[in-house]
């Protein structure tokens, strides 16, 4: 016991005395968490505004077309930045960078909107969309989408206008402009009750955690390298010492840290967050609280393991410095902390499964957002202990065979 | 103390055994120095005897126990001082001390005892609370000194000691050094140093290419046939002279001469003087460590 507590207080003396490895761990993914939950502030809410404007080029001056400008704006979605008279000049605006959309309504607009695609035997010309190169092509869709809702509702009203006429019916004398998309209130699914979805910082704070958990590699094979380059780690064997105890002397004092790094992103969470404008983290309670613990305590081991391997593989600080931090970025890339995964493409999905972070990632999320309980955490728990098991075996062998 | 019987290794693929057929007495008491080029097989002996690596073959024993057995009975019986400056940097002296000591498993009372010692006889008082990083090259050495002094150990292993020391420093070191025995620790010291060791030890091996070529008290090795002289003057020695005594040059100014009788030396000394060549230095029946060290590994530049 002599020896690993001597090892924790020397383990624990060289973090604290290294300013750049103390802030890899804490000031790094605080200013993630804060940055990238500004960031995606938007991205997580369902119906929220999007800062993209757009143009109507309205060529038909119809009452009709006035209308279908009207309930575009309505939506409020996106930002009607103009109405130019002519294509040229919206073409002009989209090349200047003022608007990235113009919705081009053509002569004959309201003339032909309930005989759409040539219906009759006459030819229709159709609604065209200016759109800058540069859009997010989701974007473009969903401006697509909501104008052909709006035209759907604009088409729906004419004709029940049209058919009261026909047959005689009271209708009012202009088309009523409801609100479009009639509300659509999303409720996320937690176990047995419902909530409201999570926003951003619920989804950045569990990502930004375990990405800087896994940062302990830097600190650890710094450590390790130097012990091994001047001679300390032989020393120590020729003291007695068995290798197992060098590793054990690392994995408390980081696992102490990597709790630390827990306990402070929550707290950027739930007080720093808030001043600077997002919606505070809301912790589960109760049993929940210490299911999130497991799972932080399973994501230490896996790191702390993962950066005992680093530092075995690599020969120089510098080469532990780049496998490690490129590791990690890539870790993080496939592991859905970077990019959700729901954004990514099936394949890619598919590999993300083979990423320590994302098994971390995923028993965050079980815990925090879907209110998971044990048998919910367990597969991933049980994924991370063994990723942490056979990077410690990986490390002593490497190690044994090295010192023969 | 230690013996060595027959001990050979071989590191994993390497065409040739780092050692082979090692057999050595290091007596209890005294300095032990070990010399040979580089690659000549020293650092694997040493971690073969620091535990750090298991000989192939032949056996070592400590006091008359097998290594391992003596080792597993007293952990701190064999210590190791490492070329480099093995000890945390960005812990203080103190700290550096306080850490090793606990690896050693000390008791509280035991371990600040040792420190103590240790500190007074590496004169570290007024570095104690310094970072090691920011200590001299002279502190450093007495620190990593320091480190493997905390168990007070049987046997103590110094890798190179004075590598990268000042004068003072060293002088200090190897006074330091030689001192130990009569603290009850026997030193094996490694250096390529010759005036050190033949300042401090009394014992010498000199290995090359895994083999002991020579191994003895240091007068005996350093004794040669009494009827050659060396000569190191300040001028040419006259032609007439380098006949009359078949003298071969050895170097710039330097000579070797055949001594025909006891009454020759007088002679020549004469013979110096009248011809007006001032003499430097003179070695009758002694040769330096240097010297054997050379013609024992055939003076060949190694890597």
């Amino acid at each position: 016991m002599n020896r690993l507590t001597a090892l924790w207080r020397k383990e624990t003396l060289a973090l604290l005395r290294d300013r750049h490895g103390l802030a890899a761990l804490f000031v790094m993914p605080t200013i993630f968490i804060l940055v990238m939950t500004m960031a995606l502030h938007d991205a997580f809410m369902p119906g929220a505004a999007i800062d993209v404007g757009y143009a109507i080029v309205d060529l038909d001056g119809s009452a009709h077309s006035q209308s279908l400008a009207r309930r575009l704006t309505k939506t409020g979605s996106f930002r009607l930045a103009d109405t130019p008279g002519d294509v040229e000049a919206a073409r002009q605006a989209i090349r200047d960078g003022r608007y990235a959309l113009a919705l081009v309504l053509p002569r004959g607009f309201g003339e032909r909107l309930l005989a759409p695609a040539g219906a009759d035997g006459q030819a229709t010309e159709p609604l065209s969309l200016l759109v800058d190169p540069t859009l997010n092509p989701a974007l473009q869709l969903s401006f697509r989408n909501q104008t052909s809702a709006a035209l759907g509702t604009l088409r729906a009203d004419e004709l029940t206008r049209s058919a009261g006429k026909l047959f005689g019916l009271p209708t009012p004398t202009q088309s009523a402009e409801r609100d479009w998309p009639d509300e659509i209130v999303s409720t996320a699914v937690q176990n047995d009750r419902s909530i409201r979805p999570p926003s951003s910082v619920q989804q950045n704070v569990p990502a930004w955690l375990v990405f800087a958990m896994f940062f302990v590699v830097i600190p650890i094979s710094a450590i390790l390298i130097a012990e091994r380059q001047q001679g300390t780690l032989q020393r120590l064997a020729a003291m007695g010492l068995p290798f197992r105890f060098v590793l054990l002397g690392k994995l408390l004092p980081f696992f102490v840290v990597n709790q630390i790094q827990a306990v402070s992103m929550v707290a950027v969470g739930i007080w720093a967050v808030p001043l600077f404008g997002g919606e505070a983290l809301v912790m589960p309670a109760g049993i929940g609280l210490f299911h999130c613990w497991l799972v932080a305590a399973a994501v230490s081991l896996a790191a702390v393991a993962c950066a005992l391997l680093v530092a075995s593989l690599a020969q120089t600080t510098q080469q532990s410095t780049i496998v490690g931090g490129i590791g990690n970025i890539l870790m993080a890339a496939i592991g859905g902390i970077m990019v959700p995964k729901f954004m990514m493409p099936g394949a890619m999905q598919t590999l993300a499964e083979w990423s320590p972070m994302a098994w971390a990632l995923n028993g965050f999320h079980t815990v925090m957002l879907r209110d998971g309980g044990f048998s919910a955490i367990l597969p991933d728990l049980l994924k991370l202990l063994a990723c942490a098991a056979l990077a410690i075996a990986a490390a002593s062998w490497l190690n044994r065979s090295r010192a023969a | 103390m230690l013996t060595l019987d027959g001990v050979a290794y071989r590191y994993r693929a390497a065409a040739a055994p780092a050692l082979q057929d090692v057999s050595l007495n290091i007596p209890t008491g005294g300095v032990y120095g070990l010399l040979g080029p580089n690659g000549a097989g020293k650092t694997t002996l040493i971690s073969i005897l620091a535990g750090l690596l298991t000989a192939a073959d032949g056996q070592v024993f400590l006091n008359g126990k097998p290594l391992a057995e003596a080792r597993a009975a007293n952990p701190r019986a064999i210590a190791l001082v490492p070329q480099d400056c093995a000890f945390y940097p960005m812990l203080t002296v103190a700290e550096n001390l306080r850490f090793f000591g606990g690896i050693l498993d000390l008791t509280a009372t035991g371990l600040k005892g040792r420190i103590d010692f240790a500190v007074t006889f590496a004169r570290l008082e007024q570095a104690t609370g310094k970072r090691a990083e920011q200590l001299s090259g002279g502190l450093r050495r007495r620190l990593n000194l320091a480190i493997g002094l905390l168990g007070q150990p049987q046997l103590l292993l110094l890798d190179e000691p004075t590598v990268g020391v000042d004068p003072q420093s060293r002088h200090f070191l190897l006074d330091a050094i030689a001192a130990l025995p009569t603290a009850g620790t026997t030193v094996l010291y490694t250096s390529h140093y010759m005036e050190e060791v033949e300042a401090i030890c009394q014992r010498v091996a000199i290995i090359d290419q895994g083999k002991v070529l020579a191994e003895g008290g240091l007068g005996d090795l350093l004794r040669c046939d009494e009827s050659v002289a060396e000569l190191v003057l300040g001028i040419e020695l006259p032609a007439e002279l380098t006949s009359r005594h078949h003298a071969t040059a050895m170097g710039p100014l330097t000579y070797r001469l055949q001594l025909s009788s006891a009454s020759a030396l007088p002679r020549l000394l004469d013979d110096l003087a009248a011809a007006g060549c001032p003499l430097h230095q003179l070695n009758v029946g002694r040769q330096n460590l240097e010297q054997v060290f050379m013609r024992l590994t055939s003076g060949s530049l190694r890597d």
